[in-house]
């Protein structure tokens, strides 16, 4: 299970290096100009939410069933 | 609650200017048909208004730059707070504070408001004078004055007990398209200490306005001054606004999507202390519930929320405020009910 099927797990666990290696990176508080990448894009990712994700009504009827 | 401010005298209906009653008696009008309006441009004179540009307004302080964005997100609450406040005229305001808590100093604060006769606006009056104190005998009192009808000025001081800790004296100067202020903090003559801090603000555009601040320390045998510069641009229902200097970085995004919600976004980077934080907030406004909710999810792993609900007809606020800090763990929570 662990070791036999590399063709099934070397792609997968690729990716779940990737996605470790980049969580790493994201979390690692040592670098400051790594820091301040990863915050300006949590910044512009923000922005975006609010200018894209936020024309919701809140006050409108809901639908009937 | 009663309002300490003056109640605004209600300015008189601006005399209708219609364009159809400047052609009185030149033609008579068959009963049951009216003049039609006419065009108030001339087409000789159309090439005048064209070209008249919306003069600029002012912009502002530099303060409140950052304020829209800083006033989405909830403020950290622990232990238990009641608050009561008493309006005893339209010009005097007292309040009552109890204050239970783990972690800060619980106590009882007496405060006053007093807003003075001169009025200068609808809801501006002065002088105005702020001042509370708590069981210690620590004070803080400042005194807000408009001297002239561009100029205002404010004294602040604050006490730890007998000893006076802050003590400054700004004064702003509002023009048509600019705000200048000179701020001199904890001045202190037989030692030759102290801070001047000055600030402009100047409308560049309707929606562009660009300014700066220099920060003037010193103290017997060292001297620093530190500059900043400051750009803000308005749209429709957003507020961006970016602060640079050598100290780091201040980034805010005020958005407002409906009359209910309003997002804001926040980045600061301090270069001296090598730290950078973006953070997340948005209010949720339900004047027909009488609720109002902040939350906020920040970049150090801190989320927080608080609530406000007013318990109508009762002249009751209840809030509730929690703080969780994923990193290191930490979990505060607040409860306060304010009276009045």
């Amino acid at each position: 299970m662990s070791g036999a099927a590399n063709g099934k797990t070397g792609p997968s666990s690729g990716v779940m290096e990737w996605i470790g290696s980049a969580c790493r990176f994201a979390t690692d508080k040592t670098d400051f100009r790594r820091n301040l990448l990863v915050n300006l894009g949590l910044f512009a990712a923000g922005v975006w939410v609010a200018r894209n994700l936020s024309d919701f009504d809140l006050m409108s009827p809901q639908p009937v069933t | 609650m009663g309002s300490v401010l003056a109640a605004a005298s209600p300015s008189p209906a601006p005399a209708a200017a219609g364009a159809s009653q400047g052609v009185q008696g030149l033609a008579s009008v068959p009963p049951g048909f009216t003049m039609p309006p006419l065009s108030s441009v001339s087409p000789t004179s159309g090439q005048q208004t064209a070209d008249a540009e919306p003069p600029l307004a002012n912009p502002g302080t530099y303060e409140e730059c950052h304020r829209k964005c800083k006033e989405v997100f909830p403020l950290q609450m622990e232990g238990v707070r009641l608050v009561v406040n008493k309006g005893l005229s339209n010009h005097f305001q007292v309040s009552h504070t109890v204050t239970l808590s783990t972690l800060g100093d619980s106590g009882y604060r007496f405060g006053s408001t007093y807003v003075g006769t001169k009025q200068t606006g609808p809801a501006e009056s002065f002088p105005v004078m702020v001042g509370d104190m708590d069981n210690t005998g620590s004070l803080n009192a400042q005194i807000i004055h408009q001297l002239a009808s561009a100029v205002r000025t404010k004294i602040a001081i604050q006490t730890q007990q007998h000893k006076f800790v802050n003590w400054q004296c700004d004064m702003e100067w509002r023009g048509e398209d600019f705000t200048a202020a000179v701020t001199l903090g904890n001045p202190d003559i037989t030692v030759g200490s102290g801070i001047l801090v000055g600030h402009y603000l100047q409308s560049i555009t309707p929606a562009l306005a660009l300014g700066g601040e220099v920060v003037y320390h010193r103290r017997p045998g060292e001297e620093v001054a530190v500059t900043s510069l400051l750009g803000r641009y308005t749209g429709d229902n957003y507020v961006a606004t970016l602060t640079l200097g050598a100290a780091g970085g201040h980034a805010t995004y005020y958005h407002k999507a409906t009359d209910q919600l309003q997002i804001g976004v926040e980045f600061e980077a301090n270069t001296r202390m090598q730290d950078t934080t973006t953070s997340f907030g948005y209010q949720l406004d339900v004047p027909k519930a009488n609720f109002l909710f902040k939350g906020t999810v920040d970049s150090n792993w801190m989320v927080g929320a608080t609530i406000e609900k007013k318990l109508l007809p009762l002249p009751l606020t209840l809030a509730l405020g929690a703080f969780l800090n994923h990193r290191k763990h930490k979990f505060q929570c607040g409860f306060g009910v304010t009276i009045g």
